[in-house]
């Protein structure tokens, strides 16, 4: 747990400066985001508790919010994530189960797991935070269409950070 | 009771979610209107400081563009400078001294530096290098050397957050320049690089080309400031306004340098309106 725990403080310490500071800049085809301090809150344990983890993500988004001068926003996008991540994570169990003291990441169960785990809860996360952050649902198809990029943006640049720099932390 | 407490329990995961939700909604609500009054003043050196060396590293990429666009600026003002240089018939016309030097100022510029912006939510904002010690406030206008960007929205010691022109929740007073017909230039939050020119009846003959300014029927901006060309127009269902797509004059995505427009007597244009509010 230690260990894990030690992962998640260097992994904080490194991704919310590296969404705010280097991914901020960057939109994709013109229309997605990437979120990509959204693999610290995926990589939350499964047995902390939905209540630290909701913490963890207020705390984390309202950092990124006053980077993007949204204040809120992107923190209630994050709490709802982390409220509805242990549901999920109930329903998609890994065929071997789940292990203690393993991160829910794709070193420990794999890579279609991990895309199956993240996918819905990116997507929530990516729509509530553009949804909220226009106001009106009159821009309803293009926020959605908006939310589809920044969810594969995303999914695609979190899996691979993870092969980049997490396989080896092992 | 002791139900109520088990239920409590039982579903604490969902009331700590319900609480967190509602202290994000009031800070959403508090904060994020359009003129968002609240904002965290402390923080807002904090993020401007860093702000500003994010930016100082993305600086040197843009500035083979920046020189560019200097030099043209130089070019045009010292192209205007020499058609002022004619040679007066009457030499009185030399000789008018002002009785006093405020009466024939009405702006004041301050250039700044942009220093974060966003170009691609529904409603963007930018951040400038100049606060309230410069002499920022509020409600001031931005351009830059292409035309409007902005306005001032919140200030703190060193830093302004401004509205962007590109922001769904912001309009600004605008002008057919051919026809003088006032309209309304509002951002419909799809492109970037278009804004829509409401209001204009389907009378007034627009042209594609034609120059959109703002008007003087503001406080913020000078009239005949740029906005942007006409792009389309066509007209509405209903055969009341014509639909007017402005295309910008401004590159949003590389602003870089602006200006912030005082309106020295700003104040006593909004305290005669307000005085007589049933007449505007």
């Amino acid at each position: 747990m230690s260990r894990n725990t030690l992962i998640l403080i260097v992994s904080f310490i490194i991704l919310v400066p590296l969404q705010v500071l280097v991914f901020r800049n960057f939109v994709f085809f013109n229309l997605g985001f990437c979120f990509i301090y959204l693999l610290l809150l995926l990589s939350i344990p499964i047995e902390t508790s939905i209540t630290i983890g909701m913490i963890i993500a207020l705390v984390a988004g309202l950092i990124i919010d006053l980077f993007y001068q949204t204040i809120g926003i992107h923190a209630s996008a994050g709490v709802l994530m982390m409220f509805l991540k242990p549901y999920w994570l109930r329903i998609n169990v890994p065929r071997s189960g789940y292990e203690v003291s393993h991160l829910p990441l794709i070193k420990s169960y794999g890579l279609g797991w991990f895309i199956v785990y993240s996918l819905p809860l990116i997507l929530i996360y990516s729509l509530a935070a553009l949804f909220i952050e226009a106001g009106n649902t009159g821009l309803f198809w293009i926020i959605l269409l908006k939310a589809l990029v920044t969810t594969v943006v995303t999914l695609f640049f979190v899996v691979i950070v993870q092969y980049l720099f997490y396989s080896n932390s092992r | 009771m002791g139900q109520l407490l088990a239920f409590l329990v039982k579903y604490r995961a969902f009331f700590t979610f319900l609480f967190l939700e509602l202290i994000c909604i009031w800070l959403i609500v508090s904060n994020n209107d359009y003129q968002r009054s609240a904002y965290i003043n402390s923080s807002a050196n904090f993020v401007g400081s860093i702000n500003e060396t994010s930016d100082g590293i993305s600086e040197y990429f843009g500035l083979r563009r920046v020189n560019r666009e200097l030099a043209e600026e130089n070019a045009r003002l010292r192209a205007q400078l020499l058609m002022k240089s004619s040679i007066p018939v009457d030499s009185l016309d030399q000789f008018r001294i002002e009785s006093d030097s405020t009466d024939s100022m009405r702006y004041e510029l301050t250039s700044a530096e942009v220093i974060a912006n966003s170009i691609r939510n529904a409603n963007n904002f930018f951040m400038i290098d100049k606060g309230e010690k410069d002499g920022i406030k509020p409600e001031m206008g931005v351009i830059n050397t292409f035309g409007v960007v902005g306005k001032i929205r919140s200030v703190s010691k060193n830093f302004s957050s401004g509205i962007s022109l590109l922001n769904t929740r912001n309009s600004f007073s605008a002008k057919h320049k051919t026809s003088n017909r006032i309209g309304t230039i509002q951002w419909d939050g799809r492109n970037p690089k278009t804004a829509q020119l409401l209001y204009i009846t389907p009378d007034v003959e627009v042209q594609v080309g034609d120059t959109i300014v703002t008007s003087s029927y503001n406080a913020v901006f000078p009239k005949d400031i740029l906005i942007g060309t006409v792009e389309s127009r066509s007209i509405d269902a209903n055969n009341t306004y014509l639909n007017i797509g402005v295309s910008l004059s401004v590159d949003f995505g590389k602003l870089s340098y602006v200006y912030i427009i005082e309106n020295i007597k700003k104040a006593e244009q909004d305290s005669l309106s307000n005085s007589n509010l049933e007449d505007f």
